[in-house]
């Protein structure tokens, strides 16, 4: 393997497939990073096993040339040296070779490192995906889609699936849900048209690769392509190929435990009740599932919360309309402020069927988010 | 020995036994192999993965040159899982990382494989959790546990497990693992003989006592030629000294035994069997010593008083008659 | 008999630190004091509000709850902290500390306020130099001001502590209700809330004094039983002990039993759990309260014991759910060693009514059952006067067991404040 490539190029590549390495892997392999010179350009992947991420460095883009004198081959280096190597060489340009003893040579202007490296052969193989069953999505709506959902997953192992977000597809729509038992939110949104084939029920991905895909990807309308393996799922973006495992098991079934009717129809400005919930949580931090109260009155909602220890606070939330019955209910400020805070449209819309089952919250007219919490008893 | 072809000379029985399960597709979702060490459980146990992850063979044998078998031998398989004693023992933290493995899909595909070597050394806890996921296992998950102590390991997990005993290394067998590990081949003849097991044989070479106990036993014998008059005094103040229990008498008994079964071997011609190789001459000057007959008669003795000891009578009266009978 | 103590009857102290956690921020800052001080939720924040605050601070219209730029408003040079409960912690273990030395009945309140019964505590002096006393420590050693109500009774004494702060020690007899208590709204007693307040006001009993004369039936009507209970208060009438055993120290309730032999027969040992769980859950009904863990303790033939403990996120009263979750611990930990002594604890105890318990997506509707069927049982438990679904469960006991009784754990929250014989 040879070739010449630009430095800054190759840095910025590293420091992407740098994301997906730790040190404390059980497989000796992957504290390295793969190198791959292929015709068209240099491949960087680094992995942690349950993440991959690929960097692609194309020899040619927009008529500027990024690499030269490409002799294909390929090999793993160890991650700990290479990249502060490559950081702090002089020249604009660095030349990297192998030799059959995977020996690596760094070459940039006088200085000259040679490294030992590992058979790429021993690498993981990532798996082949199929693009039949893949689809496009843009970027700033997959990141909306992470950031409204994943913050619910369970950070518990007690009940390992629930710690991934599960992705239904299905009649051109894809759902992302999760739930940690005590709460769940869920988006959807329209695929193109082109894609109303494809079906999908049971992936489930982990929420911690959701988030970490989601610093990977900008925020542009640029275009993100979506395909699912067996065993792992594939989020590709011009120069970035980014995979994760997916859990193992089945999701449950979520719905039918959404409540269909509402006894009691809240109309009511996010932010005003967000504040109010937030202020009132003050006092709630203290005990401990940061309970507050809510109780419906004529065209108000209050909220309030009591820790003997700290005191108590009332405060009245006026809303736009209340619909039903009368309820006073109990639940986490925490849940309720992590669901007020994904809405951005003014006005929430909140349903409930009784103290003591789920409540739903959307934003007026989208139906594309719901978030649904499960209060906490009192007795 | 990667190859079950090559397993099968030391373990037949065992190894025959997985490659039908190999040839009916009725891989077992929990192995549990025991035997004493030496006895290739590990071997095995990588074959099995082997040949579990091979996709390029068509055999019972894996191919051990695709990609997949080279990085199972590398240790880079990401669905291999191989779990050693931390220190002392195997922690429940161990287990629980493999059980958040297998929460996620496979790397490479979803057959995943575990191995767990000295699997009796698992804390309670570390054993109860690991019961929990032999009690669900999941379609493609092979466990295998391997052990040098089984009794030790929990009923429930055993019961669980299918069983694969190895039978024990013969001599021979064991001679060639000690001469493998370092051990001089003059030694390691006789820590085989002198040993049943492996790791007991293994332990002989760092052992002070019986290295004293053999320049011992090689004293008395030329005292005995040189000098036969002080060979009373010598087994008085010398011997007993170091053989002071009947344990360790024996274990003299038996050097004194090997001695002269060796210097029947050379009236014979067969150095096929020599045990004390390290004494070869002196063992070759001392048979011009003996006619055969002697020989016979001393090796009765010997035997003798070893059934004598088993019978507690006194020690030194037993050694003391001995060494009368041994003066000719 | 020492002066200051009646014949039949109790003296009792009610202590109330004054503006406590500004108290214990300006003794571990000396330099605070004398200035304006709040403690709020988040003083970066402008909208953080007061959790408590000096009298200084107070004596600029600074009130709890009140926003913070509100209180700057009325107080520019107010000094803003944040809560620091360990500090707050420590300083309350140490004041019940100085308390346990005057008698064993102390009985906590909240993390500022206590009572005690020195009824029986003649020889340390009279009631008015105890409290001066226990005043004096209190400011000397922590240097921390306080409250104390010397009274008949808790009621009074509550009442009493109330009425000079800071710094006061105040008596109040039951011949002087007519005089100090009876004059003042009935929103200034204890256990009367805004609601209770408008309630009565319906009623036109404005002062204590109306409430002292109210109709008995009257009040049972519209307040029930609790109606009922203000009239005697504001009669000064009160007959609750003094309970150093009341809400801290009810941390943990639980049994533990030697085998008649050792054993490794589970037959016998898990009929001893089952037995040790039945009495846990007798004693936590009685007592109304529920825990959230279970501890379990094996206790092996060489007397080498294990306790081990798991939590869950729910209610633990029953006996089903203690035997379930401490078979789980057994068969979890037990290393099939023969087995001298098991014991079963429940832990983290909280008053049924105080509970609180975050329901689960996937099991709510189990929940609205069982509900639903305790309504059915509570309903017809009153038309009958008793349960009509529960019998006498037989238990099966293992062997009659040796001279050793089962034994309650005693877990003493006040271990922490008695003084060290």
């Amino acid at each position: 393997m040879k070739f010449i490539i630009q430095r800054e190029l190759l840095l910025e590549s590293l420091q992407h497939v740098m994301k997906a390495i730790s040190p404390r892997v059980a497989v000796p392999i992957l504290t390295g990073i793969k190198i791959e010179a292929l015709p068209t350009g240099i491949k960087l992947t680094g992995s942690d096993s349950d993440i991959s991420i690929e960097s692609f460095i194309p020899k040619e883009e927009d008529g500027l040339v990024h690499v030269e004198d490409i002799e294909t081959g390929s090999i793993v280096v160890q991650a700990k040296y290479f990249p502060e190597i490559i950081r702090k060489l002089p020249l604009k340009t660095v030349e990297i070779s192998t030799d059959d003893n995977y020996q690596m040579t760094v070459v940039s202007g006088g200085s000259e490192f040679h490294l030992n490296g590992q058979d790429a052969m021993e690498y993981p193989q990532l798996p082949v995906l199929h693009t039949d069953n893949s689809f496009e999505i843009k970027h700033d709506v997959m990141k909306e889609m992470i950031k409204q959902t994943v913050f619910a997953v369970s950070t518990v192992e007690t009940r390992p699936i629930l710690t991934g977000v599960n992705m239904k597809i299905d009649n051109g729509e894809m759902t992302f849900v999760a739930t940690d038992s005590h709460r769940l939110a869920s988006r959807s949104v329209k695929l193109a048209e082109d894609f109303v084939h494809i079906q999908f029920n049971n992936i489930v991905i982990p929420g911690k690769s959701l988030a970490e895909l989601n610093k990977i990807i900008d925020e542009s309308d640029d275009s993100l392509t979506i395909s699912v393996a067996d065993n792992q799922i594939l989020f590709q973006t011009k120069n970035l190929y980014f995979l994760s495992r997916l859990l193992d098991g089945k999701y449950p079934e979520t719905d039918r435990l959404i409540p269909e009717v509402s006894k009691t129809s809240v109309k009511v400005k996010t932010k005003t009740l967000l504040q109010a919930i937030d202020r009132a949580s003050l006092l709630a931090k203290e005990n401990r599932n940061n309970v507050v109260k809510l109780e419906t009155r004529d065209n108000a909602l209050q909220i309030s919360s009591n820790t003997p220890e700290v005191g108590q606070v009332t405060e009245d939330v006026i809303t736009d309309h209340i619909d039903g019955e009368q309820l006073k209910i109990s639940f986490s400020a925490k849940y309720m402020i992590d669901a007020l805070r994904i809405i951005e449209e003014d006005n929430v819309i909140v349903h409930f069927t009784g103290a003591m089952r789920p409540f739903i919250l959307y934003p007026e007219n989208n139906d594309h988010i719901l978030q649904l919490i499960l209060p906490v008893r009192t007795y | 020995m990667q190859r079950f072809e090559e397993l099968e000379h030391v373990q037949p029985v065992a190894v025959r036994m997985l490659k039908q399960m190999i040839t009916n597709q009725r891989i077992a979702h929990a192995y549990l192999i025991h035997g004493d060490s030496g006895t290739k459980k590990r071997a095995i146990a990588q074959t099995l993965a082997l040949r579990l992850f091979c996709q390029e063979t068509d055999t019972i044998e894996p191919c051990l040159t695709c990609r997949d078998c080279k990085r199972v031998i590398s240790g880079n398989y990401p669905d291999l899982h191989w779990i050693k004693p931390d220190g002392l023992s195997i922690k429940k933290e161990q287990i629980e990382a493999l059980q958040r493995e297998f929460t996620y899909s496979g790397v490479e595909s979803n057959r995943k494989v575990y191995i767990i070597e000295d699997a009796d050394l698992m804390t309670v806890n570390a054993a109860n959790r690991l019961l929990k996921f032999l009690e669900e296992p999941s379609q493609e998950t092979t466990a295998i546990l391997l052990t040098k102590n089984q009794q030790q390991l929990l009923d429930t997990i055993r019961s669980r497990c299918q069983v694969i005993a190895l039978r024990p290394l013969s001599g021979q067998a064991i001679e060639q693992a000690l001469i493998e590990s370092g051990v001089t081949p003059e030694n390691a003849r006789l820590f085989q003989a002198v040993a049943p097991q492996l790791d007991q044989a293994k332990a002989l070479d760092q052992d002070e006592w019986f290295a004293e106990a053999r320049k011992l036993m090689v004293q008395l014998m030329q005292l005995l030629i040189d000098k036969p008059e002080e060979a009373l005094l010598f087994v008085e103040k010398n011997w007993m000294n170091h053989f002071d229990d009947r344990d360790k008498l024996l274990m003299g008994l038996d050097l004194l035994l090997y001695w002269f079964k060796d210097l029947m071997y050379l009236h014979i011609g067969d150095i096929e069997h020599l045990v004390l190789l390290s004494y070869k001459d002196q063992l070759e000057q001392a048979s011009l010593r003996y006619r055969r007959i002697d020989l016979v008669n001393i090796l009765t003795a010997i035997t003798q008083a070893k059934r004598k000891l088993n019978q507690h009578t006194h020690p030194t009266l037993v050694m003391e008659q001995l060494t009368l009978q041994m003066q000719r | 008999m020492t002066h200051g103590y009646p014949k039949n009857g109790r003296v009792i102290f009610h202590v109330d630190m004054n503006s406590f956690y500004a108290s214990v921020e300006m003794a571990y800052n000396p330099s605070l004091k004398g200035k304006p001080l709040a403690i709020a939720g988040n003083p970066e924040e402008r909208r953080g509000i007061i959790v408590t605050s000096s009298y200084e601070a107070r004596a600029k219209g600074v009130k709890t709850t009140m926003p913070l730029f509100q209180a700057r408003k009325l107080c520019p040079e107010l000094v803003v902290l944040k809560p620091n409960f360990e500090r707050y912690r420590k300083a309350s273990k140490e004041m019940f500390k100085l308390m346990a030395e005057i008698t064993d009945l102390v009985e906590p309140v909240s993390i500022d306020e206590g009572y005690l019964d020195i009824t029986e505590c003649g020889s340390q002096g009279t009631p008015l130099e105890i409290a001066n006393r226990l005043q004096q420590r209190l400011l000397n050693e922590l240097d921390l001001p306080s409250s104390i109500g010397i009274a008949p009774n808790k009621f009074l004494a509550k009442m009493a502590s109330d009425m000079k702060k800071p710094l006061g020690i105040t008596v109040l007899r039951k011949r002087e209700l007519n005089k100090v208590l009876w004059p003042l709204d009935v929103a200034e007693m204890h256990g009367v809330g805004a609601k209770t307040k408008e309630k009565l006001n319906q009623l036109s009993i404005v002062t204590i004094g109306d409430l002292a004369k109210a109709d008995d039936s009257q009040l049972r009507r519209v307040l029930g039983i609790n109606g009922v209970r203000l009239i005697q208060r504001a009669n000064g009438e009160d007959e609750r002990l003094v309970d150093p055993d009341s809400v801290f120290d009810f941390k943990s309730v639980g049994n533990s039993e030697t085998l008649r032999q050792d054993t490794i027969d589970d037959t016998v040992l898990f009929s001893l759990l089952r037995k040790l769980s039945v009495k846990v859950a007798m004693r936590l009904k009685r007592k109304g309260y529920v825990g959230e863990t279970v501890q379990l303790m094996i206790r092996y033939h060489d007397r080498k014991t294990i306790t081990r403990s798991i939590t869950v996120h729910r209610p633990i009263a029953e006996v089903d759910d203690i035997y379930g979750l401490a078979i789980h611990l057994f068969e979890t930990h037990w290393n099939y060693d023969p087995i001298r002594l098991l014991g079963i604890t429940v832990q983290g105890l909280v008053e049924k009514q105080n509970y609180q318990e975050q329901l689960d997506l996937f099991h709510y509707k189990e929940h609205l059952k069982k509900e639903e069927i305790q309504t059915v049982i509570d309903n017809l438990t009153s038309k009958y006067g008793y349960n009509p679904f529960e019998h006498k469960t037989q238990i099966s006991t293992p062997h009659p067991t040796s001279e050793e009784p089962t034994t309650s754990f005693q877990k003493d929250f006040l271990d922490d404040y008695t003084k060290d014989h």
